[in-house]
């Protein structure tokens, strides 16, 4: 007799053994508080949304617009505030749709598509807010550099080219933290989820998470 | 209205409850973490309950979000220290129904079957339950060719981890 079907016939020896809850205890159990994944994902989210806003909140932000006025970059300015709180609407509005399509109801490939989907639009939306630390920075830093304060206080025999490198080189470190730290949040809610889904498309319909 | 719905919920889950009892028995080693998956399986039933149209069995469907609450939505709590063995708390049935010989080789299989994937195990629950391949394809969202794939790929799992 195959190994399945000996345990086939053990299993339904079991329900006897299996507790029993009552009308009651099921009732106030279903009105109980979740600890679904999909809520911490909910949560994590809406904290990432929210985040680069609150850097606003740090005094050595809120002149950022007296600095930009100063080095005559304010249309620079406008121009970029617009930009991200376009893209921060269109990322928010894909972000609830996608999050309004997760549903128990849907079999557990769609289910986890949709989830690995919504924390996608997040993954874009902390790309698109990462990527303006070097595209402001790099303006920022260019006007700055070539104003008489800047240039008089250089040390004899600097060069511009050791300025820049510096100044890049900062960029990318500062992007390379908020990076290395979103990843790991990122990783510990999805790892397990990934792996599932690998293993679900895994044979007949090979595909890999980089198709959804 | 929401009354009677929780009600028609509440009546259909009790008479259905050993659907998610052997679910939360194949995914949690201990009482309390079957007590914890049950109680997610149970509120994700009844969110997901206005959605429920009736074109399937209430059965069918619980099969669905059960699972998607084990392998996808439930999140363990650290808290839980698992304390007891698999074969020590599940599926005490035994005693004179088999002989020796059968009942050690029983503890062997569900130990195995501990062992498996969240996936694998959600296979074989199904496999246990009387589901054929058209029936599991459709619950897990795979084709029928994969569901048969993944099955005899499951069986000889098994067999390596009972002989390795």
């Amino acid at each position: 007799m195959d190994q399945l079907d000996l345990l086939k016939k053990d299993w339904k020896k079991q329900d006897g053994s299996l507790p029993k809850l009552s009308f009651e205890e099921l009732t106030s159990l279903i009105h109980k508080k979740s600890s679904s994944v999909v809520k911490w994902i909910f949560i994590i989210s809406v904290l990432e949304f929210v985040l680069p806003h609150l850097i606003l909140l740090f005094p050595s932000f809120r002149n950022v617009d007296a600095q930009m006025e100063s080095l005559h970059l304010q249309n620079f300015n406008i121009i970029i505030s617009v930009v991200f709180y376009v893209g921060a609407l269109i990322f928010v509005y894909l972000f609830y749709k996608n999050y309004r399509s997760i549903s128990a109801n849907s079999n557990p490939k769609i289910l986890m598509q949709n989830i690995i989907k919504t924390r996608k639009t997040v993954k874009y939306y902390i790309w698109f807010a990462l990527s303006m630390i070097p595209i402001v920075g790099g303006v920022f830093s260019y006007h700055a550099f070539n104003t008489p304060e800047f240039i008089a206080k250089l040390p004899d025999g600097a060069s511009m080219a050791v300025v820049w490198a510096v100044t890049i080189v900062v960029l990318l470190i500062l992007v390379g933290i908020f990076w290395l730290i979103y990843q790991l949040i990122y990783g510990r809610l999805l790892n397990k989820l990934k792996a599932n889904y690998n293993d679900l498309i895994s044979n007949g319909n090979r595909g890999n998470l980089e198709d959804i | 209205m929401t009354k009677e719905l929780e009600h028609n919920f509440v009546t259909d889950l009790e008479k259905h409850q050993n659907i998610v009892h052997k679910v939360c028995r194949l995914y949690t080693n201990s009482q309390d973490a079957h007590n914890d998956l049950f109680q997610e399986i149970s509120i994700q039933l009844w969110r997901a309950y206005p959605k429920f149209r009736g074109e399937a069995k209430f059965s069918t469907w619980m099969y669905r979000v059960a699972i998607n609450t084990a392998i996808t939505l439930f999140r363990k709590s650290k808290r839980r220290v698992q304390t007891q063995d698999f074969d020590t708390v599940l599926f005490k049935i035994q005693s004179s129904e088999y002989d020796d010989t059968e009942e050690e080789q029983l503890k062997l299989l569900y130990k195995a079957v501990k062992q498996l994937s969240d996936i694998d195990k959600a296979l074989v629950f199904l496999y246990l339950e009387d589901k054929n391949y058209t029936e599991i394809a459709q619950t897990m969202g795979i084709t029928e060719v994969n569901a048969r794939v993944k099955m005899n790929r499951v069986k000889g799992k098994l067999k390596k981890i009972l002989n390795p």
